[in-house]
C-alpha cells in the first residue's frame, strides 16, 4: 500500500483540480470549504475532492507537502492556488477562469469526483 | 486568543504595513479576519502574500488557537 504522503502527492499531481476539504461536496463540513467549491463551480472547474477529516494525519502530511497551514487547499495541475480567500479573489478578478482556461482548456468538463485515501 | 494579540504579532512581522486590522469574526477568539496592506507585497503573487501572513502566525495556527483565518492582503502600489 502506498503511504499517505504518496497518495496525497498523486492526487495533487494527477487531478486537474484537487481540493482538500472538510467533508465531501455532498456533505460539506466547513464554510470555507464551501466557499472554495462554490468559486470553482462558478468558474466551471472540474473538481476532485479529498476529505481531510477521516484522519488528522491527512492534514499534517498535506500541509508539510504544500507549506500551507489551513484547509481548504486548492491545486490546479499540481500547483497550489491557495485557500478559500484566494480562490474567491481570483474568481472575482477573472484570473481563476484564465488560469483554468490555460491549464485545462476552455472546453473542460465540470465533473465532480471524490477520492478516499487509504489509511493504514 | 485576542484579536489584539494577533494584531501585535503582525505589526512586528510587518512593521512597514500601511493598513492592518484583525477582527474576531465570531466573538469566540478563534475565527479571525486579517486585513493587511504593505509595500512589501507590491508585485508579490497573492499566494506568497498569504504565505507570509501564515508564516507570521505559524505558532497559533499550528497549536489550534486560531481555528479559522481569513486573509485579505494587498500591496500599496
Amino acid at each position: 500500500m502506498k503511504t499517505l504522503n504518496e497518495q496525497i502527492a498523486e492526487v495533487i499531481e494527477n487531478e486537474p483540480v484537487a481540493v482538500f476539504m472538510k467533508g465531501t461536496p455532498e456533505m460539506i463540513m466547513c464554510g470555507n470549504s464551501q466557499r472554495a467549491l462554490r468559486a470553482l463551480h462558478a468558474a466551471g472547474a472540474p473538481v476532485t475532492t479529498v476529505d481531510v477529516l477521516p484522519d488528522p494525519r491527512i492534514r499534517q502530511e498535506l500541509s508539510t507537502l504544500s507549506g500551507w497551514p489551513t484547509i481548504p487547499q486548492v491545486f490546479v495541475k499540481g500547483e497550489l492556488i491557495g485557500g478559500a480567500d484566494i480562490t474567491e479573489e481570483l474568481l472575482a478578478s477573472g484570473e481563476l477562469d484564465q488560469k483554468l482556461d490555460e491549464s485545462l482548456g476552455t472546453e473542460r468538463t465540470q465533473d465532480v469526483k471524490t477520492v478516499a485515501l487509504e489509511l493504514a | 486568543m485576542e484579536a489584539e494579540t494577533i494584531r501585535i504579532v503582525l505589526q512586528q512581522a510587518f512593521p512597514e504595513a500601511v493598513e492592518l486590522s484583525v477582527e474576531d469574526r465570531t466573538g469566540t477568539g478563534d475565527h479571525f479576519q486579517v486585513t493587511l496592506a504593505s509595500p512589501s507585497f507590491d508585485g508579490l503573487p497573492l499566494l506568497d502574500q498569504h504565505r507570509r501572513v501564515n508564516q507570521a502566525l505559524a505558532a497559533p495556527l499550528g497549536d489550534g488557537s486560531i481555528h479559522e483565518l481569513r486573509i485579505k492582503t494587498k500591496g500599496t502600489a
